[in-house]
């Protein structure tokens, strides 16, 4: 089992070391240069350009630049923002926080209310109740999440003139506060994964119940609870975890946009303003440590498969 | 003509049958449905079929349909210039004169709407159909490969796709000059890879069945094994995922809007309809809900015409 951990870590790194070629591959393709965008309004002349050019090190070749990044990189220095000055790491860990609690919050929202229904809808399979959880979980599946976003902000503000707060506050500093700044983005980035998630526990725990292990466990006379939830769940939750494996990347994509909707100073909201302001290295780094971060929680989900499924446990140490 | 041609259009491609001289060319609207060789009587057929047996998917298809007309008679379906500025008439609410309200600088919202499905769609369909030629090619030949060249391709995908989309779609909005193209190919760059994980893994499903066996038994060569026998057999699955992503390529599209790194305004796009509105929630509802909704039911309409396409093509579900 170890040895598969390891084989899956260095892997992941093999896929982080191409995302970085990717990535400075790509920016040889930048139309006009950073510093010409940075300097556009100050008047400066060539020299100074050329100047910044060499200090910045846009001057050198791709490659060694690549290599340079590669080497801070190891020792973890990923570069300065063009602006502030400030590490581009530390810019990055201050405002993570936050956007692991909104991603958080959203996929803890889908996944508890897309599991009750997806388990509802099979239980009255056939039914005017399965018939609308089927129809609720298309529709929800259909409505991106900043367009769900703004008809809530627009709803409670036509009916009930509320609007969530603008400053953050952390929920250890204001509770109350946060859980008003947080409901509606959550909610709105949760739905949609809700969505996914009740049609896979649906059709997935339907296919179980018809199985034939299912008709030997009803035969030795377990009641359906017992039948649903130790028999059938446990082969189902494989597939809604691969789900949400899959929602992972929509939701940290998702909150990129939710975050500069709701003021949320959040890592979206630093890329978002990095892409504004053409700040090279932030956006940069930013992409590499956001594959980095999906990259980490996708071994997690690989490993929590074997720790759910004794069949997988049992492949993975015999096959290593 | 006769019906028995008429059958699914994945099952695996018989051997040409000789048919009277009325073959005609397939119509260049389904240039990724299978029945190329067959004609596009065959085609049709499949077609009443699919509305026949899958009634959502009949829905979902007038839904297009509407969609498709909206953005190619937008000049002659809206009652305004979309780009007309009605100075006396700042966000007007819905009324007799502008159906759907006005918006901040005094446009007409319907309009809008019209013309903005035009952006909507032309994205769409090319980064769809770019993205899935170039899908299907990297993961075919992947597939076919194999071995380590298959495993440099894959990684290299798999980096790809590790980038949220979102992050990646703002990360070459840096490297690209904001434009409809250049929105085109930041999003094929972004989906390629998953059409790509789609078309190898059918690869390597069909390499193995006894019909490619005896294609090669019988001298067929690489190309013409892939071409005949490996690509028919693998169109369900890409047509359904075609769909499915057409969706998501429609929602990326006005979220690159919506961020204001997409279609530049003043072209009309719902992803800039909304933006715009999101100043004026209160003042002006409706700048937000004509396109959030439209927006919705479009994305609605492909995902419906995915899940039909896919119980379509399931032979578990044979009706």
């Amino acid at each position: 089992m170890i040895r598969y951990v390891l084989g899956r870590l260095v892997y992941g790194l093999v896929v982080l070391a191409l995302v970085t070629v990717f990535v400075f591959v790509a920016i040889t393709f930048i139309p006009s240069d950073a510093v010409d965008v940075m300097l556009a309004d100050t008047g400066a002349t060539e020299e100074q350009a050329a100047a910044m050019r060499s200090e910045l090190g846009l001057d050198r070749p791709v490659w060694e630049q690549l290599g340079s990044f590669l080497g801070n990189a190891v020792q973890g220095d990923f570069g300065r923002s063009f602006y502030t000055d400030e590490p581009v790491v530390d810019l990055f860990l201050d405002r993570i926080p936050i956007t692991l609690q909104l991603g958080g919050l959203a996929l803890v929202i889908g996944t508890v209310l897309g599991l009750v229904l997806g388990i509802i809808a099979a239980v009255r399979r056939g039914t005017a109740t399965d018939g609308a959880v089927r129809v609720t979980a298309v529709t929800f599946l259909s409505v991106p999440n900043f367009v769900l976003g703004l008809l809530i902000l627009t709803a409670l503000g036509l009916w009930f003139a509320w609007s969530p707060p603008f400053v953050y506050r952390g929920p250890t500093e204001d509770f109350v506060s946060w859980a008003q700044h947080m409901a509606i983005p959550a909610i709105a980035l949760g739905t949609a994964s809700m969505a996914g998630i009740t049609r896979m526990t649906r059709s997935s725990l339907l296919e179980n119940l018809g199985s034939q292990y299912i008709r030997t466990v009803r035969a030795k006379g377990a009641g359906e609870r017992l039948v649903l939830f130790k028999h059938a769940m446990r082969n189902s939750v494989i597939a809604v975890l691969t789900l949400i494996g899959v929602d992972l990347a929509t939701v940290l994509g998702g909150t990129v946009i939710l975050e500069q909707m709701f003021s949320l100073p959040g890592t979206g909201q630093l890329v978002y303003q990095a892409v504004l302001d053409r700040d090279y290295p932030v956006v940069i780094a930013c992409t590499i440590f956001y594959a980095g971060l999906f990259i980490v929680t996708m071994i997690i989900i690989d490993l929590l498969y074997a720790f759910i499924d004794p069949r997988i446990r049992a492949a993975r140490e015999a096959g290593r | 003509m006769s019906s028995d041609v008429a059958g699914s259009p994945l099952a695996p491609v018989v051997p040409d049958q000789p048919r009277s001289g009325d073959r005609t060319p397939p119509t260049p609207s389904s240039s990724e449905a299978p029945p190329r060789r067959r004609g596009a009587a065959a085609a049709w057929a499949g077609l009443k079929r699919f509305i026949r047996t899958e009634k959502l998917g009949a829905v979902s298809l007038a839904l297009i349909t509407v969609f498709v007309v909206m953005a190619v008679f937008a000049p002659l379906l809206a009652p305004y210039d979309p780009l007309q500025q009605f100075r006396r008439n700042l966000t007007e609410a819905p009324s007799g004169t502008f159906w759907l309200g006005t918006d901040d600088l005094g446009r007409d919202v319907l309009s809008r709407l019209i013309y903005g499905a035009r952006s909507s769609m032309i994205v769409s369909v090319v980064t769809t159909v770019v993205s899935l030629v170039l899908g299907t090619l990297i993961g075919v030949t992947s597939g076919f490969l194999g071995k380590r060249k298959d495993m440099v391709i894959q990684r290299l995908m798999d980096a790809i796709q590790s980038v949220p989309p979102l992050v990646l779609l703002l990360f070459l909005a840096v490297v690209l000059t904001p434009s409809m193209s250049s929105t085109i190919i930041a999003l094929t760059i972004v989906i390629t890879p998953s059409f790509n994980r789609v078309a190898r893994a059918e690869t390597m499903r069909i390499r193995e069945e006894t019909y490619i066996e005896a294609a090669r038994a019988t001298g067929s060569s690489s190309l013409r094994t892939m071409v005949k026998h490996v690509l028919p057999n693998m169109a369900a699955p890409m047509m359904t995922m075609a769909s499915l992503l057409f969706a998501g390529v429609i929602i990326a599209e006005s979220a690159l809007s919506f961020l204001g790194i997409g279609t530049p305004p003043p072209t009309p796009s719902w992803g800039g309809m909304l933006s715009s509105g999101a100043r004026y929630v209160e003042l002006a509802p409706w700048m937000i809900i004509a396109p959030g909704l439209i927006l919705s039911v479009a994305v609605f309409a492909f995902n419906l015409l995915g899940d039909a396409l896919r119980d379509f093509f399931d032979p578990r579900l044979q009706r």
